[in-house]
């Protein structure tokens, strides 16, 4: 019992931070302190007409469409030659490839900026933070989409064939659909990290800067951070219905291929 | 009888596992025939190379007299009822079941139906065709495997293992409901089982296999009580042992067994062996008896004494020492009114009879 | 040729994974080996001097700050991995063993979402908790327990620790949750069956099966935490940075990226080097299960 009571107690330490935000986004106050003076909407109101924040805002969700597709991509090449392929150093492919998930996020800028900037001279765009957040993004899709592969019976695909399809037909009729739960929720799960990603992001950033490089600058000057609870407020929201669905189409997915559900993400 | 699947000289490796060797068989039209053996004889392998999912390292394989060399498993005419069943959870009975139909150009949509629900009454699945795939029993997935399988009327079914998932009563139904299948739609079977009383009671022929070769091929009976060595001798049954002697080879064969003397068996008896020398004959334990008192026999008799005592309700297997072998023989008795149990340690008579040996290489 | 290699199973396998593969060689191998060429070279203005040197690391050594700081963030890195860890097993004992199977995955949704939210607006309210006129001085303030409020809890190695703890804890979570799920609950019993207390069972049987979860958890919180460079920035005021603030001055400020390359390389040495450590003091736990 005592247990549960630790645990629930966790949660709020958990959640308390967050809890703040929407106090602080509505609080009629510049100043992100209590006591509270007020009920307000301006902060929303001003995310309405800053343009440059506008822009930040473009620059993320293209960097993170773009990182989600290709990682779930890549994801879904290991996850299935894992699932169902021998090959040599197997074992060893696998863990260079979730290696990633364990590198300190400013080793994986540092070299990036180092490998673009000073050994091929080239500048930096939204496709240097592509492809790196691509590359700490795949990790995570990998965990997703193993889930949903290696739930699957081998001998589908092969009974599949056996009734007449080919290769790729079978690939597409019997394995694709039971694993599309799990390509959507990979995606979403990519989306959301290269979405909030700034360590990286600060480092290989071109001339407009990406929403948390550009929140990073806000956090700077006291008068603008009711505006950045404001924006913290909407984000929060929109990560939990993200996640959301990602879970919901998780356990779709889970129930779809007939199996008990264990656990979550990862 | 006209053969329908021929494999010479088939050879397969994995590496340096050779799970393959030299495989010679002939499998013929509207048979239903078994691959018997342990786990990693190569059985399942040797399916697979039939339905197209392994390719030979050597020798060939062909099906209707098409060699099937290069010929992937969606071109081949067999379809596969799989161990784990492979029903695609996404789909239901109905769609799972008219899976293989895509490609059929030349049917509607009403025909295709009909074609679905004839195949569901075939395995006793009538009205079940809008059911999720994932909520159906072990039973009746197997069911819809079969008529997923059928329905593309192939000229040969192969079946992996396919009752292995199944508890003992629905396996003992679903045996005698695949020999009614197999001849109400007159298609080749091709079993996979390591369960050889499964092989008996259902097979036409049984190839058994041991190491990736074939060690016997034969009908269930001929299996039974002709084994040729005592590899297969061993897997099927349970069988005592005994050394000989071989002492003339004739038209009748004399021989020297220990602990039952000197004895004459037909040339019918010993499948293999025709040399003089050292060999081992086999007994089957319910081709011996035990002679209660008040019973009488016209058949020879060793005297032994009773070693051990295993009761089983209809049947009691006993182990009786007899003079001049080591192991004790098992004997397996039918119980009967007026027939005690012996205890161990009794005195008594062995009846045996010649005509029930078999000489093994 | 094609078919050749798609007709076999291996050479599909080696086909699927090579896409994954070679990117993660490409920019993640090449780049790690470029930064290390990079630690021997040196800053000249503008340019970078090619000729092979020791001089970077010969500073790294020399000058007391990069050992200062790489001490610290160690230090740091360890505290933050034994807090989030001893917090984080009760939690996931609890949802492994207490929750009912049907609401296991509920748990582990609310504990991952705080973890995928605004990183950067999350450690910065703890900014706002943890300040002067923050969440925790005002409400000592009014229930009378203070009357000034405390400067200690900001602007420190403590509030950098805190929050780090806050936002790595699902990380340490998962794992020892996934060990724990692993254990078979019939050894429980037959602990108990063979005369020990729960609390025994637990020391005996429940804590050495759940130990490859706790060593994952240690390396996964361990590793990252000696990046980051936010928390430091905005909670650990002027004698609370760390070594990866000191590699982001080098290479965005200062313009010597030879420098913080050779110090990113320091780092990671000595973090490997001390997980390796760590793994192979707790081998005994490892061997034979997968």
């Amino acid at each position: 019992m005592s247990l549960r009571v630790y645990a629930i107690a966790y949660l709020i330490f958990l959640y308390a931070p967050i809890a703040l935000l929407p106090i602080f986004a509505f609080n009629d106050a510049t100043i992100i302190a209590f006591p509270l003076s007020g009920f307000t909407t301006d902060w929303f109101g001003e995310l309405w007409t800053n343009t440059s924040l506008h822009t930040a805002v473009r620059n993320s969700v293209f960097i993170a469409v773009m990182t989600a597709i290709i990682s779930t991509l890549l994801g879904i090449c290991a996850a299935r030659a894992g699932a169902m392929a021998h090959f040599p150093l197997k074992a060893g492919i696998m863990g260079f490839i979730m290696l990633p998930l364990v590198l300190p996020e400013i080793i994986v800028a540092v070299s990036l900026l180092v490998v673009v900037v000073q050994i091929f001279d080239l500048g930096l765009s939204n496709w240097t933070i592509i492809a790196a957040h691509t590359l700490i993004c795949t990790p995570f899709c990998i965990a997703i989409l193993n889930g949903a592969f290696q739930n699957l019976d081998p001998s589908m695909e092969e009974a599949a064939m056996d009734l007449g399809e080919s290769r790729f037909g079978a690939f597409r009729s019997v394995t694709l659909p039971l694993v599309m739960p799990g390509i959507i929720s990979s995606m979403l799960i990519a989306f959301t990290i290269s979405l909030d990603e700034f360590i990286i992001a600060f480092f290989l950033s071109g001339v407009s800067p990406t929403m948390p490089v550009y929140i990073w600058g806000l956090l700077r000057f006291p008068a603008s951070l009711p505006v950045v609870m404001a924006l913290g407020t909407i984000l929060v929201a929109l990560s939990i219905i993200l996640l959301t669905i990602a879970e919901i189409l998780r356990r779709r997915g889970m129930a779809r291929a007939g199996v008990a559900d264990k656990g979550g993400f990862l | 009888m006209t053969a329908l699947i021929t494999l010479e000289g088939v050879n397969k490796h994995y590496g340096d596992y050779h799970a393959l060797r030299d495989i010679d068989l002939t499998i013929n039209e509207g048979e239903f025939f078994s691959l018997l053996g342990p786990s990693g004889c190569g059985k399942t392998t040797l399916l697979r190379t039939i339905a197209g999912f392994e390719s030979v390292s050597s020798g060939l394989v062909a099906i209707g007299g098409k060699d099937m060399a290069g010929v992937p498993a969606n071109l081949r005419p067999t379809n596969m009822v799989f161990q784990s069943y492979a029903i695609f959870p996404h789909l239901t009975v109905a769609e799972n079941v008219a899976f293989g139909l895509r490609k059929r150009g030349d049917l509607n949509k009403a025909a295709k139906q009909t074609l679905v629900e004839d195949a569901l009454d075939m395995v006793g699945l009538d009205g079940y065709g809008k059911r999720a795939a994932h909520a159906l029993s072990g039973g009746q997935r197997q069911r819809v495997a079969l008529a997923r399988a059928l329905i593309l009327k192939p000229k040969v079914l192969l079946l992996d293992e396919p009752l292995s998932a199944l508890d003992k009563k629905m396996r003992e139904q679903m045996q005698v409901e695949l020999m009614r299948l197999q001849r109400h739609v007159g298609i080749t079977f091709i079993l996979v089982t390591h369960d050889q009383e499964e092989a008996l009671v259902m097979s036409d022929r049984i190839a058994v296999m041991f190491e990736g070769r074939i060690g016997q091929l034969a009908d269930a009976e001929t299996l039974y009580r002709r084994p040729r060595n005592r590899q297969v001798a061993e897997f099927i049954g349970k069988m005592n042992f005994l050394h000989a002697d071989v002492q003339a080879v004739r038209d009748a064969i004399d021989l020297e067994v220990q602990g039952l003397g000197r004895l004459q068996i037909t040339a019918e008896q010993s499948p293999e062996l025709r040399d003089t020398g050292p060999a081992v004959v086999g007994i089957r334990p319910e081709t011996l008896g035990i002679l209660f008192d008040g019973e009488t026999t016209d058949r020879k008799l060793v005297d032994g004494v009773v070693d051990e005592v295993v009761y089983y309700g209809d049947m009691t297997y006993y182990d009786v020492r007899i003079q001049g072998v080591e192991a004790p023989l098992n004997i397996a008795m039918k119980n009967m009114i007026g027939r005690p149990v012996l205890d161990v340690g009794a005195a008594t008579k062995v009846i045996w009879d010649e005509r029930a040996l078999v000489l093994l290489k | 040729m094609w078919q050749k290699i798609t007709s076999s199973e291996k050479g599909r396998g080696i086909l699927l994974i090579s896409p994954p593969f070679i990117y993660a060689l490409v920019l993640m191998a090449f780049p790690l080996a470029a930064i290390f060429l990079f630690s021997f070279w040196t800053q000249d203005f503008m340019d970078v001097d090619t000729t092979f040197t020791l001089n970077n690391y010969r500073e790294i050594v020399e000058k007391p700050i990069y050992g200062a700081l790489l001490q610290r963030s160690l230090y740091v890195s360890a505290c933050v991995t034994l807090v989030t860890v001893l917090l984080a097993f009760p939690v996931a004992y609890f949802v492994s063993f207490h929750v009912r199977p049907e609401r296991k995955s509920l748990w582990l949704f609310l504990i991952t979402i705080p973890f995928w939210t605004s990183y950067l607006i999350r450690v910065f309210l703890w900014k706002v908790i943890l300040g002067f006129n923050g969440v925790i001085n005002t409400g000592l303030i009014n229930i009378g327990l203070i009357d000034e409020p405390l400067t200690f809890i900001l602007y420190n190695v403590n509030a950098v620790i805190i929050t780090l703890a806050h936002a790595f804890a699902p990380f340490a979570i998962l794992p020892i949750f996934v060990a724990l799920e692993k254990i078979d609950r019939s050894l429980l019993e037959a602990s108990q069956d063979l005369g020990e207390s729960k609390f025994m069972t637990f020391f005996r049987v429940t804590l050495p099966l759940a130990m490859p979860g706790v060593v994952a958890a240690v390396l996964i919180v361990f590793i990252p935490t000696i990046g980051d460079y936010v928390t430091p920035e905005l909670m650990g005021g002027a004698g609370g940075k760390l070594i990866a603030n000191m590699i982001q001055t080098q290479f965005l400020a200062l313009n010597n990226a030879p420098l913080g390359a050779a110090l990113a390389i320091v780092a990671m040495v000595c973090v490997t080097a001390i997980s390796l450590v760590f793994v192979l003091l707790n081998r005994r736990w490892l061997k034979g299960r997968s």
